[in-house]
């Protein structure tokens, strides 16, 4: 077990370290000048050049990256001893590890600090549309399996259908003219200023995902739920005179779950690196939102650490789901052990 | 029994279904109300229009854009002069009619030879932090913007200042040209008469800031300045808003109204609708293109809406030194065959034809000038002294090759080619689109024998026709990398007349100079100008004394609010206020009076 969760982690090193040097390798091959789009359209020539020297743009690519990987984790400076201008852009990751992502070339902030506004904006929109989708997705497919070619049935595929058809837009347009400017219940957008506006605010961005992956987990849902209720078990437990709620609930979805498993943790992993629509509809300052708008002005470090934060989620959640298995399927647990 | 069961549930399931069809259709048939073409009502103002100002109260404005960094010595992006103007007061500055008028400075003073000015400040001034502005303080601030280390983007416009050279070379310590004389007295020395200088002087870079901003810029200051309105720490939630509140200590007695004001940014055009319709934004600028129709036919919101001067020029930017702009009877036959009249049509509410290079709304434009024009059998003429002729009933002859026009995503011009093509296959100028994105675009743009034509734009740096035709059609601005001169369009006759009007301090011969300079360049046509953008804003009729500023759109001092009795606007029944109550959380609502 030790040596496969060693193993899984070296893994998922290098394919974080191979996204972020791609990232790196194509963010400098595009025919665009990041000094000129922090300068703005207008400036003089020798502004641009002084802007580039200045960012370290005029040194190779080879030098560029090897002071990006050089000071990405590097050692903390002593505890008594000042951290001073070479530590101003860093986060202290481990008690002696510095992590440095550099400072953005728009907004000459550190990204660490951007990255730590903007994470806990955008996992709590993930978690809450995470389970919007999971809740209506999982109860939908479930009563679609049960009550199997009956309206309920349709209308849970049907609806499903026009979920997974409808953009996201549109159900962020309309749920935002509806329960907000129409209804006036929930905030229009925003985060919110305490933390109950922060609960306000996340209703309608979330069920603007939601809706859309509660679609898509609704057919899952179904389908393996239907598989599921033909099987030999099922009739087994029926015929030892089990309700069918408990038939439904406690032995068919469990056996249900390892697709929903899977889909969720590649989910929540996509959607920690943005919801990039969704965001924008609502005004949350999120991660998605952020990398947009670096890449349109090509503020590479931002982007780097857009593209790694993203990364890391997508990495982490693929292990949680891997080892999700062992715990819910003791078929999967055997074989491994 | 099961099926007794099993009827009455689908007997429950297709009333459950009816209903929630019925619902549907009701929801649906709501938001086909909201789409309609009403206007909200306007949100009344509680006393006459002869009422005099009264303090208090919050504005709140929004934009699309974000703000990115807020420091006088680094200004580069749109919404940022919006908010430094309510920060950051100039030693002179424009005033409502565009005028050039002493701000921090009492008075001030031009030597006979234009090289030497003299300003004695107001004595009293206060920065946010309570201290006292000083002579000492403007030199400072000048230097630190200017220092080679400060990522400004405008430095190099500040260069006529004596020793700016050696300064930004780092072989001098300070900058030469200014010089402190007592404590409420500083002077400026510049190489040469420049006209430019003041224009320049009353732009934001070069603003005094607090003590506590140093000598030399840095990242991490908190901005603080002598303008009508502070940052408190946490004020500015970065992508998010920015929220100024009022100084105490303004020099202007009195001013400025507002407790605070609040820029929100990163709101989509739907959702800046939605909270204008209810008071939750005060001032609305970015529109969906047929709202701004209906509110500017709307007698209700007529009084409370007004166009921004022109500042912007825009048109088709052709290489000079590429075939065939190389060939000026070419470039005149494309800026004559082009009907901005219909191009106005892309956009008509905010477009407005141009035939010069310099728009309306900046001082020294002149309308007696013999700019460029739509004329189609004049342009085919010139196609014939180019040696293409064309022939419009068989559609033979013409300019041979395509040629390739590079454009941008996400930008107006990507409609506006689409016409330009059709308008120029008129007289035998086939072009091909390319379309890339906004940085790619900035930088093939600026690279010499790179791009055979494209969209060429520029707004004023300050307001001055040099501000348009230096960095434009100047041969000192062609580069072979980072070219302002898109066109890399050289005329010596002009870059005389140009450099003749920048050193010319008397207004009506500067104005002439400029004038045969612009006439040569509409002549020649390096560019085909083609619009003038023109910004709409409207206001809701509590925010009194609302008038967009010619320089800076917003000059947030003078505004006042006027709130009618009753409650100020819709709120949201969950908002975070109502939820922080419910949770018992600390409320940050809104001040009004």
């Amino acid at each position: 077990m030790v040596a496969r969760l060693c193993l899984r982690l070296g893994w998922a090193f290098f394919v974080v370290w191979a996204t972020v040097s791609l990232t790196f390798l194509v963010h400098h091959a595009l025919p665009s000048d990041p000094a000129r789009m922090v300068a703005g359209p207008q400036a003089r020539p020798a502004d641009v050049v002084r802007i580039r020297e200045e960012l370290g743009l005029d040194k190779s690519i080879y030098v560029q990256y090897a002071r990006f990987l050089g000071r990405l984790a590097h050692r903390a400076p002593h505890a008594d001893a000042s951290p001073g201008e070479n530590h101003a852009s860093c986060a202290r990751i481990l008690w002696a590890v510095h992590l440095d992502l550099g400072k953005s070339y728009q907004q000459r902030r550190p990204v660490v600090t951007i990255l730590r506004e903007r994470l806990p904006r955008t996992l709590w929109l993930a978690l809450a549309a995470a389970s919007v989708q999971l809740v209506l997705g999982v109860t939908a497919g479930v009563l679609a399996a049960a009550h199997k070619k009956t309206l309920l049935d349709h209308l849970a595929v049907s609806t499903s259908l026009l979920g997974t058809s409808a953009p996201t837009f549109v159900i962020g347009l309309f749920l935002q003219w509806l329960f907000a400017f129409r209804l006036g219940l929930l905030p229009l957008d925003g985060w919110g200023d305490s933390s109950g506006g922060h609960v306000a605010s996340v209703v309608l961005p979330a069920f603007t995902l939601g809706l859309f992956g509660a679609a898509y987990y609704t057919r899952i849902v179904r389908d393996e739920m239907i598989g599921q209720l033909s099987e030999d078990y099922i009739r087994t437990a029926r015929a030892k005179g089990l309700s069918g709620r408990a038939v439904t609930l406690r032995h068919a979805l469990r056996n249900a779950y390892m697709p929903i498993v899977t889909v969720l943790g590649v989910d929540v992993g996509t959607l920690v690196g943005g919801a990039i629509v969704t965001e924008s509809i609502f005004r949350w300052p999120g991660i998605g939102s952020l990398s947009v708008t670096a890449m349109l002005d090509r503020d590479g470090p931002v982007l780097m650490g857009c593209v790694m934060v993203t990364s890391v989620a997508v990495v982490v959640s693929s292990l949680v789901v891997d080892f999700a298995y062992a715990l819910l399927d003791p078929r999967v647990r055997g074989a491994r052990a | 029994m099961r099926s007794i069961r099993e009827k009455t549930s689908r007997e429950k399931t297709t009333r459950c279904a009816v209903r929630l069809g019925r619902q549907v259709h009701l929801v649906l048939l709501g938001f086909n109300a909201g789409c309609s073409p009403e206007l909200p009502t306007p949100l009344p103002s509680g006393h006459s229009e002869a009422a005099l100002p009264r303090r208090g109260g919050a504005l709140t404005l929004a934009s699309f854009g974000d703000m990115r960094t807020l420091d006088p010595a680094n200004v580069a992006d749109g919404i940022a002069p919006q908010v430094l103007q309510a920060m950051f007061a100039g030693l002179v500055d424009y005033d409502t009619q565009g005028q050039i008028q002493p701000e921090l400075a009492k008075r001030y003073s031009v030597s006979s030879d234009g090289t030497h000015y003299r300003f004695v400040l107001r004595e009293g001034v206060r920065f946010h932090d309570g201290e006292e502005l000083t002579a000492d303080d403007v030199k400072r601030s000048v230097e630190r913007a200017l220092h080679p280390t400060s990522p400004n983007p405008s430095s190099a416009s500040y260069a006529s200042i004596k020793g700016y050279a050696a300064f930004i070379a780092r072989k001098a310590e300070h900058l030469d040209g200014v010089s402190v004389e007592g404590r409420y007295v500083v002077t400026f020395d510049v190489d040469r008469p420049d006209s430019s200088f003041l224009p320049l002087l009353a732009m934001q870079p070069l603003r005094p800031v607090c003590k506590s901003a140093g000598t030399r810029y840095a990242d991490t200051w908190h901005p603080c300045g002598a303008g009508p309105f502070k940052l408190l720490p946490g004020g500015w939630d970065h992508g998010r808003q920015i929220k100024l509140v009022r100084h105490p200590g303004y020099f202007r007695p009195g001013l400025p109204y507002l407790d605070s004001f609040t820029y929100l940014f990163n709101v989509n055009t739907t959702s800046q609708r939605f909270k204008f319709a209810t008071g939750e934004q005060d001032v609305l600028r970015d529109f969906l293109a047929p709202e701004l129709l209906k509110f500017q036919a709307d007698p209700r919101w007529r009084p409370y809406g007004e166009y921004e001067i022109e500042k912007q020029v825009a048109g088709l930017a052709m290489n000079t030194e590429l075939a065939p702009f190389d060939n000026v009877e070419i470039r005149r036959a494309v800026a004559t065959a082009l009907d901005r009249d219909q191009l106005q049509q892309v956009r008509a509410s905010n477009l407005r034809p141009a035939y010069l290079p310099v728009p309306p709304g900046v001082e020294g434009y002149d309308a007696s000038l013999k700019g460029q024009h739509f004329d189609l059998n004049e342009a085919l003429d010139h196609m014939k002294r180019a040696g293409y002729p064309f022939d419009p009933a068989t559609r033979t002859g013409g300019w041979p090759h395509i040629i390739p026009y590079l454009t941008y995503t996400q930008g107006l011009d990507e409609y506006l080619v689409q016409i330009v093509m059709q308008q120029l296959a008129r007289i035998g100028i086939r072009l091909e689109v390319r379309i890339v994105n906004y940085p790619t675009f900035l930088a093939l743009r600026g690279r010499r024998k790179q791009t055979v034509a494209g969209p060429g734009f520029w707004q004023q740096d300050y307001p001055e026709p040099g501000s348009f035709l230096e960095p434009l059609f100047h041969s000192k601005s062609i580069n072979d990398e980072e070219s302002n001169n898109a066109s890399f369009y050289a005329n010596s006759r002009v870059d005389e007349l140009i450099d003749r009007a920048r050193h010319e301090l008397n207004p009506e011969r500067r104005k002439k100079t400029y004038g045969e300079a612009q006439e040569i360049i509409c002549d020649e046509a390096p560019w085909a100008f083609t619009h003038y953008y023109r910004f709409f804003v409207q206001w809701q009729p509590y925010v009194r004394d609302y008038r967009p500023h010619p320089t800076w759109t917003l000059d947030a001092a003078r505004v006042w609010l006027d709130h009618a009795a009753g409650p100020l606007a819709t709120r949201a029944l969950f908002s975070g206020d109502a939820l922080a109550k419910l949770l018992g959380t600390r409320i940050r609502g809104r001040a009004t009076w």
